[in-house]
């Protein structure tokens, strides 16, 4: 369980995030939805452990995370950035095994469990075929499952991951997200992820959550916040809202003429 | 690993034989049987002279400062993410100039061994406290740090045109030879506080290595495993610094070792910091010994500063490194 409690932050006094109190049960698959400078990411750092809040408080399982060490709560959530530089072009392998870093130290390197560990997670992910190749070399889909390993091989019960498929092609996305869909299901991981994508959002999410203008505008089933009435005003946009007919689950569609003007 | 290994006992086999090699070489000629023994028991005076007093202190003081420059170069590219970072764009060689560059307009260089060093220490440290205080707010953010030292590289590099041009030409002959690297004037005493600060940073450095290696991805994703980055960046930064700043103040600005060791290491080795680091000490341990004895021998008995080899020799070689169809520049 984490939960927000009443949570502002930011960068530098601008305040960003303006009082949140959420609760994310263990086994959601939650998606943090909303226009462009919100603070969607910003919020899904502050509850990662990235960004000291100025007021509130976050907290895993009834503790604090801003007041436990950052290598104990690295084996507690791990988050995953949208980009990175990679300006070492390290083997893909040696990449993932960075995940296991919080489980090392100076002295204490790579056993035979850590080696298990990041082979499963190259395996779930499917990039063991570039196990060797330099992670530089790799596409923007290839790029992206095996930061997707790295994080998995941290271990963590809660993962954050901070637009996951932004940049990508339909197929790598849904790969993607079927991957997280695996993780949800299976290993029973909560997944929290930020996501412009309205339509993946509503497939492959089970709770969704609609910041707007730093606060929660609407929270709970994908069913539930989206709705035309609640996206057309935050997204300042005409949608419609349809049901796919295979999943039944609900689909955003922009209307792009304003008929009533003509 | 296996790999790692044959790589790593070749490198100190090389340094082995380089360290005999520049021993024997020099203008007076003594072959290697001699010089091994001189080393280990006593020989005529002169030859005792030649290699215990003269040759072995400047070849040891060759090796320790390869190392640490490399160490300390391999180390800045990798916690500040770019691969031009160095002691001198870091402003740490500038530093120590314009310090050097004081003490000779002073007059102080003739009055005591310690003062040359003493001030280029002192110049090195103001560089790295200017760099260090313009980023302390910033978190030692990578772009910060650089622009702050080239820019406190460029201000101490004006300063020391500006005493150039008030010094008379013998003090300016000296010190334009300070500037250009140096291993012949050092004086002996220093060396064992070199060696031992030197050493230990070293150690500590290999020993951060997986660390190094974690915050070369970024401070996010660094964060999230548990890194403190900032701090670590901080702590790392001020030791490499400081062991740059004491090699630098009693060898002279001798170029090019910080930033091409490492580069030209990375292409055999990797990036992988547990392994660069080590492989980058003897790789630096090796080239620094063999450039003295060229700038001894290639024009001799005139000797040229050992900047001047570090920087054509390297560069070239470099340069044949970029031209080698495979050879992708990583980084």
């Amino acid at each position: 369980m984490i939960k927000a409690h009443n949570l502002s932050c930011g960068y530098a006094g601008h305040e960003v995030i303006k009082g949140i109190s959420l609760s994310i049960k263990n086994g959601d698959f939650v998606g943090i939805i909303g226009k462009n400078g919100v603070g969607k990411t910003t919020f899904l750092k502050s509850l990662s452990g990235l960004i000291k809040p100025f007021s509130g408080n976050i907290f895993i399982d009834d503790i604090d995370i801003y007041k436990i060490k950052k290598s104990v709560l690295a084996k507690k959530i791990a988050f995953m950035p949208q980009t990175m530089q990679f300006d070492f072009p390290f083997t893909v392998k040696d990449f993932i095994m960075f995940g296991r870093y919080p489980y090392m130290n100076i002295f204490k390197h790579a056993s035979g469990k850590d080696f298990n560990i990041v082979r499963e997670a190259m395996d779930f992910t499917g990039v063991t075929e570039f196990a060797e190749r330099n992670i530089s070399e790799l596409s923007g889909g290839e790029k992206q499952k095996v930061l997707m390993a790295q994080t998995l091989s941290q271990g963590t019960d809660i993962i954050a991951l901070d637009e996951p498929t932004a940049h990508l092609d339909i197929g790598s996305q849904s790969s993607i997200f079927k991957i997280l869909r695996m993780l949800n299901q299976k290993y029973n991981k909560t997944i929290i992820t930020t996501i412009h994508d309205l339509n993946l959002a509503g497939e492959f999410c089970s709770h969704l959550v609609l910041i707007d203008g730093g606060k929660v505008f609407n929270n709970g089933t994908c069913d539930e916040v989206l709705n035309y009435r609640d996206i057309e005003k935050v997204y300042d946009a005409k949608v419609v809202v349809k049901t796919n007919p295979v999943s039944q689950k609900p689909v955003v569609i922009p209307i792009y003429t304003d008929s009533k003007e003509k | 690993m296996s790999k790692n290994c044959f790589k790593f006992s070749l490198a100190v086999l090389l340094l082995i034989i380089t360290f005999i090699y520049s021993m024997t070489s020099g203008i007076s000629d003594i072959s290697v049987v001699m010089t091994l023994k001189s080393l280990f028991s006593k020989v005529d005076d002169n030859t005792y002279t030649i290699i215990n007093k003269i040759r072995f202190p400047r070849v040891f003081l060759a090796v320790i400062a390869g190392a640490g420059l490399s160490a300390s170069g391999c180390v800045f590219q990798g916690i500040l993410r770019n691969p031009l970072a160095d002691p001198f764009t870091l402003g740490i060689s500038g530093g120590a100039a314009f310090g050097a560059s004081v003490g000779f307009v002073l007059g102080m260089a003739s009055v005591s061994w310690i003062f040359l060093p003493l001030f280029a220490f002192t110049g090195a440290m103001m560089s790295i406290c200017l760099v260090y205080s313009l980023n302390v707010k910033k978190e030692f953010d990578s772009n910060g740090m650089i622009l702050s030292g080239v820019v406190a590289s460029y201000i101490f590099s004006s300063a020391v045109l500006l005493i150039f041009a008030i010094l008379s030409s013998d003090q300016l002959y000296s010190a334009f030879m300070w500037l250009m690297g140096n291993l012949s004037s050092f004086d002996e005493r220093l060396l064992p506080v070199i060696t031992a600060v030197i050493v230990a940073g070293i150690i500590i450095l290999c020993l951060f290595g997986n660390v190094i290696n974690i915050i070369t991805l970024g401070h996010e994703k660094a964060s999230s495993l548990g890194v403190n980055t900032t701090k670590t960046v901080k702590y790392i930064f001020l030791l490499s610094s400081l062991m740059t700043a004491l090699i630098v103040s009693c060898c002279g600005v001798i170029g090019f070792v910080g930033l091409m060791i490492p580069h030209i290491t990375r292409k055999f080795v990797g990036n992988d910091h547990r392994v660069l680091i080590p492989m980058s000490v003897l790789a630096g341990a090796i080239f620094l010994p063999l450039c003295d004895a060229l700038s001894r021998i290639l024009f001799a008995p005139v000797e040229i500063p050992i900047g001047v080899i570090t920087s054509i020799v390297g560069g070239i070689f470099f340069m044949f490194l970029l031209l080698k169809p495979s050879g992708k520049i990583t980084l």
